[in-house]
C-alpha cells in the first residue's frame, strides 16, 4: 500500500518540482536528461526575462482579488443573516433560487452578462471583474448554515435590550462566526486569485491584466521559452501555497461543508 | 404605528438582503433569462438585431462543429469524472485507516486542486513535451515509446483528461474521507462479530453508506466537467486552441469562440442554452435516481 501512496505522491509532486526547479534553470538544462532537481547552474534570468508588465500583473491580481474577497465577505454574511435570522415572505423560495444558481456555469450566462457590463460602461475595467464576482451563492449558503447554529435566544435577549439588527449582526453574530468567515475568505481568495475566464472576457488592456491572463500570453508566442513560463507559474502558485500551508484546515472544512447533504 | 413598524422591519430585511441580491439579480438571474431570450435572435454585438425563431438551434444541430463539441464534452465528462472519483475513492479508503504520514499524503493529494489551472497547464505543457519532455524521457528509458500527448488528435483529449484527473482527484478524496468518517463504527463492529471480511464490509457497509457522498461528488464533478475551459485554452494554444484539428474543442470553448471571436452571440446563446438544459437534465436525473441508490439512513 505504501508503494502506491508513494508513487502517487511522486506523480503529484513531480510536475510541481519541475515548475520550481525549471524556474531557476537555463533553457538547455530544462531538457537535460537525467533530470536534475537542484539546478546545476542556478540562474535568476528567467524571472528577469519575464515581460516588464509582470509586476503590474501581480499588483492587478492582488487588487482585484482583495476587492472581490472583501465584497464577497459583505454579500455572504449580510445575505446569510437575512436568510437565517430574519423572518420575511418568500425567504425560502429566494434561498432555493440562490442555491440553484450554484449549478449555473458562468460560461452559459457570460454573453448577456457581458452585454450588461458593456451597457454599464464597465467593459475593460477592474470594476467589471469585481462586480460580476461579488455575489457568492456558496458563501451565503456556507454562512447561513453556520449562523443557524447560533441560538436565536441570544439574539432575542439583545433585541429586548434594544439592540438594532445591525448591532446584533456586527457585534454578536459576526464575532461568533470567525471560522466560517475565514473559510469563505480563503475559498474566495483561492478561486479569484486563479480566476482566468472572467478576466479573459472583461479585460483587454495590457495594463489591466491579472496574473493568469498575463501567463496565458505565453501560448501565443512563437518562440517558446520554458524558463520564464515556469517562473511565472511559480509566482502564481506561491501565495496559494502559503495560505494552504497556514490554513489547510479551512480549505478542508470548506470542501467538506459544501458536501453536507448535497 | 403598526404600519410604521412593519415598514421599518421591511427596510431592515432589505438592507441585509440587498448586497447579495443586486449581484444575484443583475449578474446571474437576469443573464440566465437573457441567454434564453438571446438564443432566438441574430444578435451579433451591434445595436440592431431581430427575432429569428429557432433558426440558431436548427443551424447548431446541423453544424458538425457544435455536434462534435457535444461529443467531445460528453467524452471528457464521462472519463474525467470516472477516473477522478475512482482514484478519490481508492485513496480515501487507503488514507482512512491507520497509515504513516496520513495527514501529509492527504494534504499533498489535495494540493493540486487549489492551484491555478493556467499554471498547471503550463507545467504539463513542459512535462509532457512530445520531444524531450521529462515524461517521454522517462518512458524511453523504461524501453517504452514516447507519446505525442497534446500534439496528436488521438491523444490530446486524453491528455487533458489526465491533467484534470491529476488536478482534481484529491478534492473528491477529501469529500470521501469526510463521508467515511461519518459512518458509525458500530456497523463495522457488528460486522466483525458476524465474521465479515474486509471485502464484505466494503461492499455491504462502506459503499452503501457512502452513497450520499458519492451522489454529491458525481453531481459536482459532472458540473465542473461541463465547464472545463482553462486547461483547454492554455494547453492547446489559446484563442486559436481547441486542437489539434478541433479534437479538444469542448462545448464551452466553442461558445467562447462563437461569442467573443466571431461575435455570433445569438448563435452562441443557443449553444449556452443547450448547456444549461443539459446540466438541468443531468442534475434532475441524478437527483431522481438518488432515491433509488442513495441511502440516507442515519447511522
Amino acid at each position: 500500500m505504501y508503494v502506491i501512496l508513494l508513487l502517487a505522491a511522486v506523480a503529484v509532486i513531480g510536475p510541481l518540482l519541475v515548475v520550481a526547479s525549471s524556474s531557476f534553470k537555463r533553457q538547455d538544462e530544462i531538457f537535460s536528461y537525467p533530470m536534475t532537481i537542484i539546478p546545476r547552474i542556478p540562474v535568476l534570468s528567467n524571472f528577469a526575462q519575464l515581460s516588464a508588465h509582470f509586476p503590474l500583473y501581480i499588483w492587478n491580481s492582488i487588487k482585484v482579488t482583495t476587492s472581490i474577497v472583501v465584497l464577497q465577505f459583505v454579500t455572504a454574511t449580510t445575505g446569510a443573516y437575512a436568510f437565517s435570522k430574519l423572518v420575511w415572505r418568500f425567504r425560502d423560495t429566494l434561498f432555493i433560487l440562490y442555491i440553484a444558481s450554484i449549478m449555473v456555469p458562468i460560461q452559459s450566462i457570460i454573453i448577456p452578462q457581458f452585454i450588461i457590463v458593456r451597457n454599464l460602461g464597465l467593459y475593460n475595467t477592474h470594476t467589471a471583474v469585481v462586480l460580476v464576482s461579488a455575489f457568492t451563492a456558496f458563501g451565503v449558503f456556507l454562512c447561513r448554515q453556520y449562523f443557524l447554529t447560533i441560538p436565536d435566544s441570544l439574539l432575542e435577549a439583545a433585541r429586548i435590550d434594544g439592540a438594532s439588527e445591525y448591532r446584533i449582526f456586527s457585534q454578536i453574530v459576526l464575532p461568533l462566526s470567525i471560522p466560517v468567515i475565514v473559510t469563505v475568505i480563503i475559498f474566495s481568495f483561492r478561486y479569484f486569485w486563479n480566476d482566468f475566464f472572467t478576466a479573459l472576457i472583461y479585460l483587454t488592456s495590457v495594463s489591466l491584466k491579472t496574473l493568469p491572463l498575463g501567463m496565458a500570453d505565453f501560448v501565443s508566442q512563437y518562440n517558446i521559452e520554458y524558463g520564464p513560463q515556469m517562473a511565472a507559474a511559480l509566482i502564481s502558485i506561491i501565495p496559494v501555497l502559503i495560505v494552504f500551508l497556514v490554513g489547510q484546515r479551512y480549505f478542508v472544512e470548506g470542501v467538506v461543508a459544501s458536501g453536507i447533504k448535497g | 404605528m403598526a404600519d410604521h413598524r412593519s415598514i421599518k422591519k421591511a427596510l431592515v430585511v432589505a438592507s441585509f438582503l440587498l448586497p447579495s441580491f443586486v449581484g444575484f439579480f443583475v449578474f446571474v438571474l437576469l443573464p440566465v433569462v437573457s441567454t434564453i431570450g438571446l438564443s432566438f435572435t441574430n444578435y451579433s454585438g451591434g445595436r440592431t438585431f431581430r427575432l429569428i425563431g429557432i433558426a440558431n438551434y436548427l443551424s447548431a444541430f446541423r453544424s458538425t462543429a457544435f455536434l462534435s463539441s457535444l461529443w467531445i464534452t460528453a467524452r471528457f465528462v464521462v472519463f474525467s469524472v470516472f477516473f477522478q472519483l475512482a482514484l478519490a475513492f481508492v485513496f480515501a479508503i487507503m488514507l482512512n485507516g491507520k497509515v504513516l504520514a496520513r495527514t501529509f499524503f492527504r494534504g499533498l493529494y489535495f494540493l493540486p486542486s487549489i492551484l491555478s489551472s493556467i499554471a498547471i497547464g503550463l507545467a504539463f505543457a513542459l512535462v509532457l513535451n512530445p520531444g524531450e519532455g521529462p515524461v517521454n524521457m522517462l518512458l524511453k528509458s523504461l524501453g517504452m515509446a514516447g507519446q505525442p500527448w497534446l500534439t496528436s488528435t488521438k491523444t490530446a483529449l486524453g491528455t487533458i483528461i489526465f491533467v484534470s484527473v491529476w488536478q482534481s482527484f484529491g478534492y473528491y478524496m477529501v469529500l470521501f474521507l469526510a463521508g467515511l468518517q461519518s459512518i458509525n463504527p458500530s456497523l463495522y463492529e457488528s460486522a466483525d462479530l458476524d465474521g465479515a471480511g474486509l471485502f464484505r464490509k466494503l461492499l455491504s457497509i462502506t459503499i452503501p453508506m457512502l452513497t450520499p457522498t458519492t451522489f454529491f461528488c458525481v453531481t459536482t464533478a459532472v458540473i465542473k466537467g461541463f465547464q472545463v475551459f482553462d486547461l483547454v485554452y492554455i494547453m492547446t494554444g489559446g484563442q486559436q486552441g481547441g486542437g489539434p484539428d478541433g479534437s479538444t474543442t469542448v462545448l464551452v470553448f466553442d461558445i467562447y469562440r462563437n461569442a467573443f471571436m466571431s461575435f455570433r452571440m445569438g448563435y452562441a446563446s443557443a449553444e449556452a442554452t443547450v448547456l444549461l438544459l443539459l446540466l438541468l437534465v443531468v442534475t434532475t436525473i441524478q437527483y431522481r435516481s438518488q432515491r433509488g441508490w442513495v441511502s440516507y439512513d442515519a447511522a
